[in-house]
């Protein structure tokens, strides 16, 4: 008699088990894989007959259009019986032709029908321990990839914190379970340069990790070598891109500090926006860019602070914002924006601060969904005189006894419409500051019409000469100094008349000036280091 | 960069009155649409144009120079400026410059149309 096992491998539960141990006692000429996996799909109605018909089934006169009964009876299956276990179908006996090339007896069925029912039971016993070995063996794979990932990104964190004086900086990174694809570095730069690089792979595990080794070598290869942020991002892009395994991204904020001066300047690819806490409040660090490695030619917007004394700024990822409590609802940006704004110490308190809300938030019980990491910067409060990079804050205020300080210091490249982009820049300071709306929209239009003017009469609209702006704050006031090449020979035009324009006796333009006077408190003009200047001065 | 989209397109509202709807930034480079629309407008007979501010993002001191220039020419064929839907801040600025003297300002375009 020849016994052939035949296990169905159904579309739907996941746990099939492989290659049974079965009773076997086919003839050495019979076919060697006796014992086969045969995928029955769950549309092919011997399915549902199986499950119904208990008992054997004879082959010869089933009536069935099932595509699978026509393959068993071209193997020649004569006889076949349902192995079932607990009512679900785990497998099926059959039977080929008699060797005596008799018909089968009803004894025959009858023995075929005792032996399925006691087949099944050891059948399904040995198809649990198969699945359970898998199980384990899947399990432990799965532990073993998670330490690998774990250890290529410990290696890769920096293992040290740049000692800076004047400075504090301090990273936290505490990884998920399943380890995501968070990293930070620090690179120096030499000449008091310092860079900072923040990022978030997608996916978890050794993919994203290995993504995060390529990207930080690549990063820290065009760092050393270029030397504006947007032009670091451009060229990591450029090189990861062609290697980047399909739906894999990474996000990236790369900023150089001037540790000297505090300037910060920043580029960044789609990773979230970092939180600068200064006089005025907090404010949302913007440079528009698409994440790393998801198309070429990608060109990075670049944009600059500087930090004051006492100013902090917080780096962080997605794991912390996003992070959930047992209600679902998520940390969010603006609990973290009014959390940084709210706390005046950077470094080690600002990151346990910000722990023990995350505590508080989750409740216990909380199960890390990603990544957290966090890198706070933070530039040590005055103690005496500090050294400045840019004329703007060398001078000895002469307008009051107040002590001004700076918010921000741009450079706009001399390019027609390029009054927008100071526009944009300063008025979100002011906004941050709590200027009353139609206050702002006076400020921006003074704001616009002086770096229209020094872009174009100071500078002519050359590349190489930017318009250079301060922006900083008292108690009472904000001033925005506007810096050019020029020697401000423009400020003598007549001052404008409609009635003469409209005759003919004036050109139709010459506005500017007379509206820069008239939309905020005080107009100064002056030269300082050898550059044109003008300074707008609004009470706050 | 900002890059300004800019559109202004002339819409007859009466068989000698148009409406100007302006959307974006009137600044210097405004000027071909600005008077493009214009000619539109008084080639489909308007002698009254309606500025519609309603849509304008921004406007520096060029813009300004541009309204003059338009103000010029409708002066000369004896046609009518009014303007509408100017934010308080741009509403402001034409008082500064005595325009608002020369084109007569209305909240809205049914005001304006109104005054037609």
């Amino acid at each position: 008699m020849t016994t052939v096992i035949q296990r169905f491998r159904r579309a739907f539960g996941r746990a099939a088990p492989q290659a049974p141990v079965a009773p076997e006692r086919a003839r050495a000429a019979a076919s060697a894989d006796a014992v086969r996996n045969l995928d029955l799909t769950p549309s092919d109605p011997l399915l549902g007959y199986l499950q119904r018909t208990p008992g054997v089934i004879d082959f010869q006169n089933l009536r069935l259009a099932s595509p699978m009964v026509e393959r068993l009876r071209a193997e020649g299956v004569r006889l076949a019986v349902p192995l079932l276990s607990q009512g679900a179908l785990i497998g099926l006996l059959t039977l080929g032709p008699r060797r005596s090339e008799q018909d089968y007896t009803s004894d025959d069925h009858t023995l075929l029908g005792n032996l399925a029912s006691q087949a099944a039971p050891a059948l399904r016993v040995a198809q649990l321990v198969r699945q359970q070995q898998l199980e384990a063996r899947e399990r432990e794979r799965i532990a073993q990839e998670l330490r690998v990932a774990r250890l290529i990104q410990q290696t890769l964190l920096p293992r040290s914190v740049p000692d800076v004086a004047g400075w504090g900086i301090t990273p936290y990174y505490e990884p998920a379970r399943e380890v995501g694809g968070d990293f930070y570095d620090f690179i120096e730069l030499g000449d008091g340069q310092l860079g900072l690089v923040i990022a978030d792979v997608t996916d978890k595990g050794v993919p994203a990790a290995l993504v995060m080794a390529m990207a930080r070598s690549i990063l820290r290869a065009a760092a050393g070598r270029l030397d504006s942020p947007g032009a670091v991002l451009e060229r990591t892009n450029e090189v990861l891109y062609p290697d980047m395994p399909p739906n894999m991204f990474v996000t990236c904020l790369y900023a150089i500090l001037d540790t000297h001066s505090g300037r910060l300047r920043f580029a960044n690819a789609g990773h979230d926006l970092p939180y600068w806490h200064h006089a005025g409040g907090v404010s949302e660090l913007y440079a528009r860019g698409m994440p790393l490695g998801l198309m070429p030619g990608m060109d990075y917007e670049e944009s600059e602070i500087v930090l004051a004394p006492g100013d902090h700024v917080l780096f962080y990822s997605d794991g912390l914002v996003e992070a959930h409590n047992a209600e679902r609802e998520m940390f969010s940006f603006d609990r973290l924006e009014a959390l940084v704004g709210a706390h005046a110490d950077g470094g080690q308190p600002l990151v346990d601060m910000l722990l023990g809300e995350l505590a508080s938030f989750t409740g216990s019980g909380w199960v890390q969904e990603d990544d957290i990491t966090l890198v706070a910067l933070g530039r040590e409060a005055a103690s005496g005189n500090e050294p400045r990079s840019y004329p703007a804050t060398q001078t000895v205020d002469e307008h009051s006894s107040d002590t001004w300080q700076t918010l921000a210091e741009l450079e706009i490249p001399s390019l027609p419409d390029n009054e927008r982009l100071a526009m944009e820049q300063v008025g979100a300071i002011a906004c941050d500051l709590g200027l009353a709306p139609l206050r702002l929209e006076r400020l921006k239009t003074a704001v616009a019409e002086t770096t229209m003017n020094a872009m174009e009469h100071g500078n002519g609209y050359r590349a190489d000469q930017p318009v250079r702006i301060s922006v900083r704050r008292s108690e009472t006031a904000l001033a925005v100094r506007v810096y050019d090449y020029g020697a401000g020979g423009e400020i003598a035009a007549d001052e404008p008349d409609l009635d003469a324009k409209l005759a003919g006796l004036q050109t139709a333009r010459g506005w500017g000036l007379h509206l820069v006077r008239h939309m905020v408190d005080e107009v100064q003009m002056g030269s300082e280091d050898g550059m044109h200047m003008v300074e707008l001065i609004i009470q706050l | 960069m900002t890059s300004a989209t800019l559109s202004i397109t002339a819409r007859p509202v009466r068989t000698n009155a148009s409406v100007l709807d302006i959307r974006g930034d009137i600044t210097a480079s405004a000027e071909p649409a600005l008077m493009g629309a214009y000619a539109d407008a008084v080639a489909r007979g308007a002698q009254t144009i309606v500025l519609n501010f309603a849509g304008m993002e921004y406007m520096n001191s060029s813009g300004i120079g541009l309204l003059v220039t338009l103000l010029i020419r409708a002066n000369r064929a004896k046609q009518r400026l009014l303007a509408c839907g100017l934010s308080a801040h741009y509403r402001q600025i034409l008082d500064l410059t005595r325009l608002s003297d020369a084109i007569a300002i209305y909240d809205d375009e049914a005001d304006a149309l109104r005054a037609v």
